[in-house]
């Protein structure tokens, strides 16, 4: 014990090849390394966490989600790494709140957009307007 | 004048360290779950909601100081416009974690410093190490939501000087490469920086310094290190030679911070298993308890991790895990169960190379009287494993260790009137998002 293993450097330009695939093609949903030395029951924690340093749980309270299942009360399991794409159901920023959108990237525009006729799109100029917190992969409902 | 650092030339191939912390941490990690405390002065309180330990940058602005009680700042809080959290341990500790798992993944020689800074070894040329700099920065900030700034230099502490640089002029962007910092410039800054904002150079060191002429870190550069060898210590002629581009010092294996004790070692043989961790980090919780009790500290959070081996072909691996633990105990046997919760991350057959254990959110042990570590006594009749028995058949709380008891005492309960929800470790306490 107490050894000094000297430091092994990674070279900066591999490092940054490593880094352009690893978090972003691991989030995109290869299966977890793990999951080729697990012999046990099946692990809801490798299934439904991809990164594990960039996923959060977050519960929604209110009801414009409904029409993408999300209903109040819900868990959703949000992956910060994500990039937000036309269709993502993300966690946007809005007046210092966390709020749960589908963002919808068009021609026509950004919008934020909610998933009950009750309630309003919010129009937004430009991606650069909004801070994404993070997008959603899972929604843990009660049934 | 120029100061006597090694020329760029020579230093193109060698490794370089880089220094990775997180900006006002306490106050960031409030800040990634709270986004309405963005832009507003905000100070995070120590235990039991005494004064302020972390300011965010509006807060300074405000000329709040660090260590300045709360009760004075409290009738001026409304007018300031002042917010003030309780410290949020278990929120801390698991950011953390995130944090350290996810600089493991842009090198293989990790040392965790403290609970929001590590030290890096990179390799490459400036063209590469600034990119890489940047790269780690927006990983962190994208990923776990805290803001960092990134030191990159032949050594440790003038990595740490490079991150100073980063944070205080942000012309640099968050990243400094001392490399890439012209000569004259970086003979300016160190001109005007005064010797005590050195890594290692505290109150007292400085007087001495000062009666030598030494005032400025310039001056300490020029300084012959024999004669800082045979004025003061070693460690103050290592600093010199690091000032000056040798690095010197070597990875460290204990700390106790302001408010941290950490244990982090490599071994001599890989370690492969689930297993073999288990007892290595039932060690450190043996440790870890002599340490806190000798300091008549306990601990309520603790956080373990560990690495694979950086010399081995191989897949690797950084897990990190923090615990919030029961009470704050000094106890051998909580400290190793709970250093265990790490285990489920181990994948058998991967060579781990280090594991460590970090605690945080210590406090005087009041009137629990410590046990004493090295007898290990509930181990030895195999009292662990029928406690986890017990628990697993009866739920937890049916059964209790010793001092530590079923209940959760009044001694130790804390004043955190302020604290935020515990985002990241409680399913009753998950941030909330607006679906309206």
């Amino acid at each position: 014990m107490g050894v000094i293993v000297g430091p092994r450097v990674i070279d900066a330009g591999a490092s940054l090849f490593s880094v352009l695939i690893s978090p972003v093609a691991v989030a995109a949903g290869f299966p977890s390394p793990a999951q080729d030395y697990f012999d046990g029951r099946i692990d809801l924690n490798a299934h439904l966490i991809k990164d594990i340093t960039s996923t959060f749980v977050v519960r929604v309270t209110g009801n414009s989600m409904e029409g993408a299942g999300i209903s109040d009360g819900d868990e959703l399991i949000v992956n910060r790494a994500l990039e937000p794409k036309d269709g993502s159901v993300v966690i946007a920023v809005l007046d210092g709140e966390l709020t749960v959108k589908r963002l919808r990237i068009t021609a026509a525009g950004i919008v934020l957009q909610a998933e009950n006729p009750r309630y309003q799109d919010i129009k937004v100029s430009a991606l650069s307007d909004l801070t994404i917190w993070g997008v959603a992969t899972r929604c843990l409902h009660h049934v | 004048m120029r100061t006597a650092v090694a020329k760029p030339a020579l230093m193109r191939s060698m490794p370089q360290i880089a220094h990775v912390d997180v900006n006002c941490f306490y106050a960031s990690a409030e800040r990634a779950f709270d986004p309405s405390l963005e832009g507003r002065p905000l100070v995070v309180l120590s235990n039991n909601d005494g004064c302020a330990v972390t300011r965010s940058p509006e807060a300074k602005a405000l000329g709040i100081a660090t260590g300045e009680p709360w009760f004075k700042l409290a009738p001026r809080a409304k007018e300031w416009g002042l917010v003030a959290k309780s410290s949020n341990y278990e929120l801390y500790g698991d950011i953390s974690a995130r944090f350290m798992e996810l600089l493991g993944r842009y090198s293989a020689w990790l040392e965790v410093y403290s609970i929001d800074e590590a030290f890096l070894g990179v390799k490459g040329e400036a063209d590469q190490l600034l990119p890489l700099g940047r790269t780690i920065r927006d990983a962190v900030r994208r990923n776990v939501g805290v803001p960092v700034c990134v030191g990159i230099a032949p050594t440790k502490t003038l990595a740490k000087l490079c991150n100073k640089w980063a944070k205080n002029n942000p012309a640099f962007g968050g990243v400094c490469l001392w490399e890439a910092v012209p000569g004259d410039v970086r003979d300016s800054l160190l001109e005007r920086l005064p010797v005590d904002e050195i890594w290692g150079i505290a109150g007292r060191l400085t007087k001495r310094l000062n009666v030598l002429g030494i005032f400025t870190v310039g001056d300490l550069v020029r300084a012959d290190p024999v004669m800082i060898r045979d004025k003061f210590s070693v460690v103050l002629m290592r600093t010199v030679l690091e000032l000056r581009g040798t690095p010197c010092i070597p990875m460290e294996e204990e700390r106790i911070g302001r408010d941290q004790l950490i244990f982090s070692r490599s071994f001599a043989t890989p370690v492969t298993s689930a297993d073999g961790l288990r007892q290595v980090l039932s060690i450190y919780g043996q440790q870890a308890s002599a340490r806190l009790s000798k300091h008549g500290l306990q601990a309520k959070v603790l956080t373990a991790f560990a690495a694979t081996s950086p010399f081995r072909q191989q897949e690797q691996a950084y897990p990190s895990v923090c615990v919030s633990l029961p009470m704050p105990t000094a106890d051998p046997l909580l400290l190793a169960r709970a250093a265990h919760a790490l285990l489920p991350h181990i994948r058998d057959g991967l060579k781990y190379a280090k594991a460590g254990i970090m605690l945080t959110d210590l406090r005087p042990s009041g009137n629990q009287p410590p046990l004493e570590p090295f007898e290990n006594p509930h181990e030895e009749r195999g009292i662990g494993p029928l406690l986890e028995d017990v628990s697993r058949r009866f739920g937890r709380g049916a059964i209790g260790l010793g001092h530590a008891g079923i209940k959760s005492g009044l001694d130790w309960t804390m004043k955190r009137d302020m604290r935020s929800p515990r985002y990241t470790t409680h399913w009753d306490e998950l941030p909330v998002v607006k679906a309206a």
